[in-house]
């Protein structure tokens, strides 16, 4: 009972400190950073990552090692999170306005939020295509983070999100790659027979169901329609298309998962651990999870892993070709002293050693720069997935990222919804609408 | 009188300026006699007094009263926090609470928790602290209490992480135990679905805070006379009458205290919420610190959320005064 009580008191001291920090002043004002000084190399780097937790963790720490090695004035402060924290960690930093010199960021709006706050340095001068570090990324990743003509984030990795599958359950059900959505539908009763869970899905924390969604939607919703919808100022979120992508997704549920309507119990990685350790025939992942998947320890083994894209609804409206997915990547703090600095360090990480070695295994994050990713480097699936990727005829942004906040919240419990049960479709997209409303 | 200093109380009692450093009773001498005197080694003291606190009260005001100050003025605004630009927007945060039945939802939970606390935290934690003080040989009294106190000495994270596992709907040890004796029927996906997640959580609570209102409760009951039971039985009344009429009237200020603090703690319930279903699924299971939570770092709406801050204060500011007038009443003496 005691330490109840302190919790809450905390989170409304939280806001309340927040709220003395948000109002002793705002960014206007701000120097400008100048990205395309030349850097001195001395003083402090500080840098948020989303890269907590083996085996990434040791990426970055191993660069900032490398580097200070070469400029022994310089010392990196390392703030690894996961991808879960790193969401508040970045929010409570924003507001207190002790953003670091480079942090990490999602593209969509996001990334604009940043950069509309006069957080983000313009680094359009060193990164934009036509620039010498800018043409070493493929052009639609450094493109995700343009604004307004302005070129703000520098891109990491590129990803996208498929279904992964056990080729042994396949071969055991006696089926093959289904090529439409209806096909997965009748390949679960197969596979289930042949003693696999169809599908492992684990949505405790509602966004997983948001990734079905938003590559549904892309699929029967037309492209105009989805991009409009995303901006809450053109948004209707009433196209029909969106009924039956909840239609299709709650069919999935309900036929090709064990948990069913009990999916909001179950944690992500115990569906990756499903698929992972050869209980589940299919998952569906980012290319960032594939070479955990099949690391050291797991039952199912790089050979037995595969990929498809989740099948397309015959005769949707939308985009068959379309694969759910963006580049992540890292914005320089625009009131950084030390930007010149952060861009020679982030220009280090991503030079063509460093993201082959990002994009190979333990790793597997398919690095942003051209040429990195190849058969030799990476792993078969990330290859394969990547080049999917770079073969899109375009990439459609995660739903909770893309929208502003009150509409992907009200998405995330809609998601949630659906999975239980207890709202239809269009009761869901009800309530996106009444968020969108109170968003404009 | 007159031209001597007055001995005060104190003095007359420990020797003049027997306790007192001699620049202080060179400062209490003063022309005009006594009076003087003590006003000025009252004002003193006084003044002693206040160095000593100063820090304390700085801390307090600095950590606890400007950040209360700042959230409720902070609820009267809307705050952009990547911009910096705040613009005043009056009470309507506060209509705005009114409107969203999601803050209602939150509100209800909180209700119930609190309700579910005072049966389980309160009332049976009584009855079993009177069974386990009815035991005749204290070696068992005190296995039972260290048996019953050892979850209140698991962190509240850490239990709701080990019933995360319990409920989980294929490994979880709840659903197996219950198809291995034959009730598999009854199996849920505990957290996963609105019906039963709440009261999933709640449960997990109750299981975590019982074992210290019994301690509690026991230490109460120790205070009885044991006369008091001894005549009752000579009397021949029973263990159940026992119970009813000499020791529930003579745990009754326990038992008042034990309902506030439960109502308290029921409205400022957080940790578990989090580790286990993070208010879903569909915001069933939020409470109000878990939406001011998600309000602020999730929604971006952090003037929203000092507003919930404001009303999870008055609440258990009332619950606080409640406390305090009731305990200052409510002595029993035996």
């Amino acid at each position: 009972m005691r330490t109840k009580r302190t919790i809450p008191a905390v989170a409304a001291a939280a806001v309340a400190a927040l709220a003395l920090a948000g109002c002793s002043g705002g960014t206007s004002g701000a120097p400008a950073a100048d990205v395309t000084a030349e850097p001195t190399y001395e003083g402090k780097l500080s840098l948020l990552t989303k890269f907590a937790g083996e085996p990434l963790e040791s990426y970055f720490q191993d660069l900032a090692d490398a580097y200070t090695a070469e400029h022994p004035d310089v010392e990196i402060e390392l703030i690894q999170e996961t991808d879960q924290s790193i969401k508040d960690k970045t929010k409570t930093l924003t507001a207190s306005q002790a953003l670091p010199d480079i942090y990490f960021t999602w593209t969509g709006d996001w990334a604009e939020n940043f950069v509309s706050g006069g957080l983000a340095a313009d680094l359009s001068e060193v990164i934009a295509p036509g620039t010498e570090w800018g043409d070493s990324f493929g052009e639609a990743s450094v493109s995700a983070f343009e604004y307004d003509g302005k070129y703000y984030g520098i891109p990491l990795y590129n990803n996208g999100k498929f279904m992964g599958y056990n080729t042994q359950a396949f071969a055991d059900a006696g089926i093959e790659v289904p090529t439409t959505f209806d096909e997965l539908i009748d390949s679960c009763a197969p596979l289930r027979d042949a003693g696999y869970e169809p599908i492992a899905f684990g949505n405790k924390d509602g966004w997983p169901a948001l990734h079905y969604l938003q590559q549904l939607f892309a699929y029967n919703v037309p492209t105009d329609v989805l991009r409009a919808d995303f901006d809450p100022e053109t948004a209707k979120w009433d196209d029909p298309g969106y009924v039956d992508a909840l239609e299709q997704f709650t069919t999935l549920v309900n036929e090709c998962t064990d948990t069913g309507a009990g999916t909001n119990g179950v944690l992500y990685t115990t569906a990756q651990e499903a698929l992972a350790g050869g209980k589940a025939a299919m998952y569906y992942q980012e290319v960032l999870e594939f070479d955990t998947i099949t690391a050291e320890g797991s039952s199912l083994t790089e050979d037995d892993f595969g990929i498809f894209q989740l099948p397309a609804p015959d005769g949707a409206a939308g985009d068959p070709a379309a694969i759910e997915g963006a580049p992540e990547g890292y914005l320089v703090n625009a009131r950084s002293p030390q930007a010149a600095l952060a861009v020679d360090f982030m220009k280090f990480v991503t030079d063509p050693e460093n993201a082959k070695t990002l994009s190979s295994p333990p790793y597997g994050q398919p690095s942003a720069v051209v040429g990195a990713v190849t058969e030799d480097t990476s792993s078969r699936a990330v290859y394969e997935g990547i080049t999917k990727v770079n073969e899109a005829s375009q990439l459609v942004g995660w739903l909770d990222t893309v929208t502003v906040p009150e509409v992907a919240d009200a998405w995330l419990a809609g998601g949630e919804a659906l999975i239980s049960g207890s709202a239809t479709p269009e009761e869901v997209l009800e309530s996106v609408r009444a968020a969108n409303e109170d968003a404009q | 009188m007159s031209g001597q200093p007055t001995k005060t109380r104190s003095d007359a009692r420990s020797g003049a300026g027997f306790d007192r450093p001699p620049t202080l009773t060179k400062a209490m001498v003063a022309p005009g006699g006594g009076r003087v005197d003590r006003h000025a080694r009252s004002r003193f003291a006084r003044l002693a007094g206040l160095a000593w606190v100063l820090p304390a009260v700085v801390v307090l005001l600095v950590f606890v009263y400007l950040p209360l100050v700042q959230n409720f003025a902070f609820s009267t605004q809307e705050w952009d926090i990547y911009s910096g630009a705040t613009e005043f927007v009056g009470l309507e945060n506060y209509e705005k609470l009114l409107d969203d039945p999601v803050f209602w939802t939150a509100l209800g939970n909180n209700v119930l928790y609190a309700v579910l606390s005072i049966v389980f935290q309160v009332a049976a934690a009584l009855v079993l602290a009177a069974l386990i003080e009815s035991l005749r040989g204290p070696r068992w009294r005190k296995v039972l209490r260290g048996i019953y106190f050892v979850p209140s000495a698991i962190s509240l994270t850490v239990a709701g992480l080990l019933f995360y596992f319990i409920y989980e709907p294929n490994l979880g040890l709840l659903n197996n135990f219950l198809e291995a004796i034959g009730l598999g029927a009854l199996a849920q996906p505990w957290l996963g679905q609105e019906s039963t997640a709440m009261v999933s959580i709640i449960a997990m609570s109750q299981w975590q805070g019982f074992g210290y209102s019994t301690l509690l409760f026991a230490v109460a009951i120790q205070r009885i006379p044991t006369e008091l039971y001894e005549a009752a039985s000579l009397d021949g009344i029973g263990a159940v009458r026992r119970f009813l009429h000499i020791t529930v009237p003579l745990v009754r200020e326990m038992t008042g205290l034990m309902i506030i603090v439960t109502i308290s703690g029921a409205f400022q319930v957080f940790n578990e919420v989090m580790v286990m279903t993070s208010g879903g699924p569909n915001n069933s299971t939020q409470v109000l610190a878990t939406w001011l939570y998600r309000s602020g770092f999730v929604r971006n709406d952090f003037g929203y959320a000092a507003a919930i801050a404001t009303v999870i204060f008055v609440v258990t500011m009332i619950i606080a005064l409640v406390q305090l007038w009731y305990t200052r009443r409510r002595r029993v003496e035996f």
